[in-house]
């Protein structure tokens, strides 16, 4: 299993709903999206995938359906609410100010560009 | 916001589908076996990789559990279902936790319920802190007062009140309109209601002008009487009602909750139009008794009050004749403290009580709950081991107290109830605000916080410290810390118990003096009969003469009457009697016996021949009063025993001549003399308790008919049953007078009355004695009989090294033992130091009466050492066997 970076507390969450924001989805595809995306960076294990999968439902920022997967297998599919998509915005927003402060303070990013 | 509500409620109420989520991952499983076949690998491999890959499935099934909001309320109705089935497995403990909760609470917010009226109630005056009544003192009234002669100089003069006033009394009046009623009337200073703070909830308070000796008439009337005859109508206002055959106007309504300071009945208020500049020359020239109130000004004490008033006291002392000058003395308090007079230590001494009993009982909730923890310290490691973490143990313990908390604080709450129905049962009228006392929440909630404490921190201390990988192999189970813990507990509840009982005993002692004394005279089957005659219908002390010789001769005539004896007053009641002097008025011969400044009163009463038959009083010297003598011209009199020994040291008291000192204004010996005719045995007259005055008897002459009064009580003596004679009783007076009202009473059941105090605080205190030795005992059979089933096994390892089981005996018990001595000793000292505040109950009795220390030390050492030995004999007989595979 090749090293997975830690992911920031609320990253996750944040993750599952940009993914989610695509197309309506399995816990499965989230994983693989997610991983192939990040160029196999990002792995998630089920151990926090489902617990986190819940925990947004839960909140009613995404609904599950239960539908037939792509080798027409019964699976849960995830989607996302008009709630989740409203925070999805605020949480890409607050996510770029976070990048972008964290980049000025590490000196990546020059200052007259900011 | 409110979206997210409603999904956190709909989740709420949807039971989680555990099948949902092991399909789902499942289903996972397979698309990651699946993507790995697709990788080229085979089909055993593919799956083997896959499910390295996807590792634990029951912490995931966890988690996703604990996402749910609310999740924790089922793990709370686990904790409680575990708890509830923990105490049917242990009944023992549950019943006897909850037992002791319930009798510590029930208790204590019954009695404390009931003394918050006493000691604590706010009375309902505005700042009631600030009112004080102010007067004289001297021995024989006791409670202040002062005379018109000089309240109106204290009233200009002081300084250290905002106002002064005062109140003229009260006296019976009757509205006498259509459907009169009897009713009792205060005459009250123009000031009274603005002083104390009181407004009218109708109408307004007097003017100046209506205070005025002939102003006009007005009368405020009290809530009860606005409601039971004019039901509250406001109309009330200026209407002119009848009292006692005068119009008077009615100005205004009192408030309901509105009582005399001095908390006499009183429907109507009136103005007391006292005239000032007659106040020297009323009453003998000492003015109108009042009774006075005033308000301290702010941040006046009320000791340094009294000092302000001290120098205008002195002022008055020298216009008190010089030969009882000295006998007066100031007297400033709060009128709280003259409502509760004697309440006060009684109610102490039972507050107290009854946090002794709280403390023994949360003591004993304590050891229990501590004992219980460390029986359960194996229980707690396998369940740590299992993985339950240590918040959800503490959690788990907290639940079982709260239960044990909440069903111990229900039960005490039906105990308490019960319990202040009692005392308002058995309280005597004499304890003040008793009748309406209620449950006090607050102490309620008190009593079970306290308790809930004690079961919270005892109950978590052993899931607290991190259950030991020995407690789960170990095969002893002991925690050192808890189980002296659990020995002070013990040692303390003997300790506290020990001080209850002593004090109880006491009591008991002293209320068994109090009943069983001699009385010095006959009260059994003696019937009393009282008629208290409307003054208006009978003008004159003739009319009354002429009644009551008519009821005399009538009740004479009833058959099984033997002896119909008459007098003014009956002892042992020392406030039933009228008048009496002072012992250095006493002259004898025209010379006066002791110097003036001489104290001590002497009982005075007016009695027919009779008097001394029907109460058995025997003439020690001389003779009794006879038949004729009641219509003979001279005046005689018979003194008590104690009077003639103080007068006549040399026993010559017969034939001597009395007289009686009189100051209206100025010294004067111008009274009857009294020819002494026989010495009578002393008779208890200054109430159960209290020192026995001198006594003499004046007889009942019917020559001096301007002498008789309402103040008539008949004692017969009868060969019949008291039931039988009451209504001929009854019948004969009607007769004679039929508005006349007659109250019959049987003397020895009066008596009894009088004892009704000391009876309610020997019951209440001797109660929470027995409460407290019950709990102490359940505490240390609880303690002992855990520390031998905790030994059982060293038990059986000594038993095969070869102890007897009378070692085994004395090892158990021995512990216990020592905890009975220890706390028996520091409660005896304990006791000893404290016995000093129940010396104003205590009759006959000293506070550290020897046989009584020794008698409860015996009591409690018997009951805890026999509640030591059951278990120290059921682990005496252990078999060896047995007691090593313990476990």
């Amino acid at each position: 299993m090749a090293p997975s970076t830690d992911l920031l507390q609320g990253t996750l969450d944040l993750l599952i709903l940009q993914t989610l924001a695509l197309e309506p989805m399995h816990g499965w595809g989230v994983a693989q999206r997610i991983q192939q995306v990040s160029k196999d960076v990002l792995q998630i294990g089920q151990g926090s995938l489902y617990p986190a999968l819940h925990r947004l439902e839960y909140k009613g920022w995404i609904q599950s359906d239960w539908g037939n997967s792509e080798n027409n297998r019964r699976a849960k599919f995830y989607s996302l609410t008009a709630t989740g998509r409203k925070q999805l915005e605020a949480e890409l927003e607050s996510w770029e100010r976070l990048s972008l402060a964290i980049g000025l303070v590490l000196g990546r990013i020059p200052e007259a560009s900011a | 916001m409110m979206k997210e509500l409603l999904t956190r409620m709909r989740f709420l109420l949807k039971r989680p589908k555990t099948a949902e989520l092991d399909e789902e991952l499942q289903f996972h499983l397979q698309q990651s076996i699946a993507a790995n076949v697709a990788a080229g690998m085979t089909a055993d491999e593919a799956r083997r990789r896959a499910l390295v890959e996807f590792g634990g499935v029951e912490r995931t099934r966890e988690q996703c559990h604990e996402q749910r909001p609310g999740w924790w309320l089922g793990t709370v109705a686990q904790d409680v279902r575990y708890a509830l089935r923990g105490f049917r497995r242990n009944p023992v403990f549950t019943i006897t936790v909850i037992a002791t909760l319930a009798l510590g609470i029930g208790s204590t917010t019954a009695v404390f319920s009931a003394v918050d009226r006493i000691l604590f109630r706010s009375l309902p005056y505005a700042h009631d802190d600030r009112l004080v009544s102010v007067g004289l003192v001297q021995s024989l009234e006791k409670q202040e007062f002062t005379l018109g002669g000089f309240f109106f100089d204290w009233q200009d003069q002081q300084r250290p009140f905002e106002a002064v006033t005062f109140e003229h009394g009260t006296s019976e009046c009757n509205l006498s309109e259509a459907n009169p009623v009897h009713l009792q009337c205060a005459e009250v200073a123009q000031n009274f209601l603005p002083t104390l703070g009181i407004t009218p909830i109708l109408g307004r308070n007097f003017v100046p002008e209506e205070d005025l000796p002939n102003g006009p008439k007005v009368a405020m009337i009290s809530d009860g009487l606005w409601l039971s005859r004019y039901d509250r109508n406001p109309g009330v206002l200026n209407k002119t009602i009848m009292i006692d055959d005068h119009a008077v106007r009615i100005v205004g309504v009192l408030p309901r909750d509105f009582e005399m300071p001095r908390l006499q009945e009183a429907e109507i208020l009136r103005p007391a139009r006292i005239d000032r500049s007659k106040q020297n020359t009323v009453n003998s020239g000492i003015g109108v008794p009042l009774w006075a109130f005033a308000r301290l000004k702010p941040g006046v004490s009320v000791q340094e009050a009294r000092a302000e008033m001290e120098p205008l006291f002195l002022h008055t002392q020298q216009w008190i004749p010089a030969q009882f000058r000295n006998e007066f003395k100031l007297q400033v308090r709060s009128i709280r403290d003259r409502q509760m007079q004697e309440a006060y230590t009684a109610a102490w001494i039972l507050l107290g009580a009854v946090l002794a009993v709280l403390l023994i009982a949360c003591a004993n909730v304590a050891s229990l709950f501590s004992a219980r923890g460390a029986a359960r310290e194996r229980e707690l490691a396998v369940r740590s081991a299992l993985g339950a973490g240590r918040g959800r143990l503490i959690r788990q313990t907290l639940t079982e107290a709260f239960l044990m908390a909440i069903s111990g604080a229900v039960a005490g709450c039906v105990l308490a109830e019960i319990l202040l129905r009692v005392f308002m049962a058995i309280a005597p009228t004499g304890v003040p605000f008793l009748g309406n006392a209620q449950l006090d929440l607050r102490i309620i909630v008190f009593a079970v916080l306290v308790s809930l404490l004690c079961a919270a921190v005892f109950g978590i201390l052993p899931a607290l410290e991190r259950p030991r990988a020995t407690a789960l192999v170990g095969r002893l189970t002991r925690s050192g810390s808890h189980a002296r813990l659990r020995r002070v507990l013990v040692t303390a509840q003997i300790a506290i118990c020990m001080v209850l009982l002593s004090g109880a005993s006491l009591l008991v002692k002293s209320f068994w003096n109090l009943e069983r004394q001699n009385l010095g005279m006959q009260t059994r089957d003696v019937v009393t009969v009282h008629v208290p005659l409307n003054w208006e219908r009978y003008p004159s002390g003739q009319a009354y003469m002429n009644f009551y010789l008519r009821v005399e001769a009538a009740l004479r005539r009833l058959p099984g009457v033997t002896a119909v004896g008459m007098t003014n007053s009956l002892p042992p009641d020392a406030n039933s009697w009228h008048g009496g002097s002072r012992l250095a008025d006493v002259f004898v011969g025209g010379k006066a016996r002791f110097a003036p400044e001489t104290g001590g009163s002497v009982v005075a009463r007016t009695v027919t021949p009779d008097y001394f038959r029907v109460l058995q009083i025997p003439i020690v010297q001389g003779q009794g009063f006879t038949e004729e003598e009641r219509s003979s011209s001279g005046d005689l009199m018979i003194l008590s025993r104690l009077l003639a020994g103080r007068l006549f040291p040399q026993g010559d008291a017969i034939g001597q001549h009395i007289q009686f000192a009189n100051y209206n204004p100025y010294f004067r010996l111008d009274g009857p003399v009294f020819t002494v005719v026989g010495v009578a045995a002393d008779v208890k007259n200054a109430g159960l308790a209290g020192q026995d005055d001198p006594e003499y008897y004046e007889l009942r002459s019917n020559h001096h008919s301007e002498t008789w009064d309402q103040h008539h009580i008949f004692l017969l003596e009868s060969t019949l049953p008291v039931s039988v004679v009451t209504p001929w009783i009854r019948s004969q007076i009607a007769q004679l007078d039929p508005t006349a009202p007659a109250e019959i009473g049987v003397l020895s059941q009066d008596v009894h009355k009088l004892a009704d105090r000391p009876r309610f605080e020997t019951s209440l205190l001797g109660f929470f004695a027995l409460c407290g030795l019950a709990m102490a005992v359940i505490g240390l059979y609880g303690v002992i009989s855990f520390v031998a089933v905790q030994r059982t096994q060293e038990i059986g390892v000594r038993m095969a090294m070869g102890a007897t089981r009378l070692d085994i005996l004395r090892l158990i018990a021995g512990e216990g033992i020592r905890l009975i001595v220890l706390g028996g000793v520091v409660g005896l000292c304990a006791a000893l130091a404290t016995a000093q505040i129940l010396m104003s109950l205590l009759y006959n009795v000293g506070p550290r009466d020897p046989w009584i220390y020794a008698g409860v030390a015996l009591v409690l050492a018997i009951v805890a050492i026999a509640a030591t030995l059951i278990p120290a004999r059921a682990a005496m007989k252990v078999e060896p066997v047995e007691a090593l595979r313990y476990e």
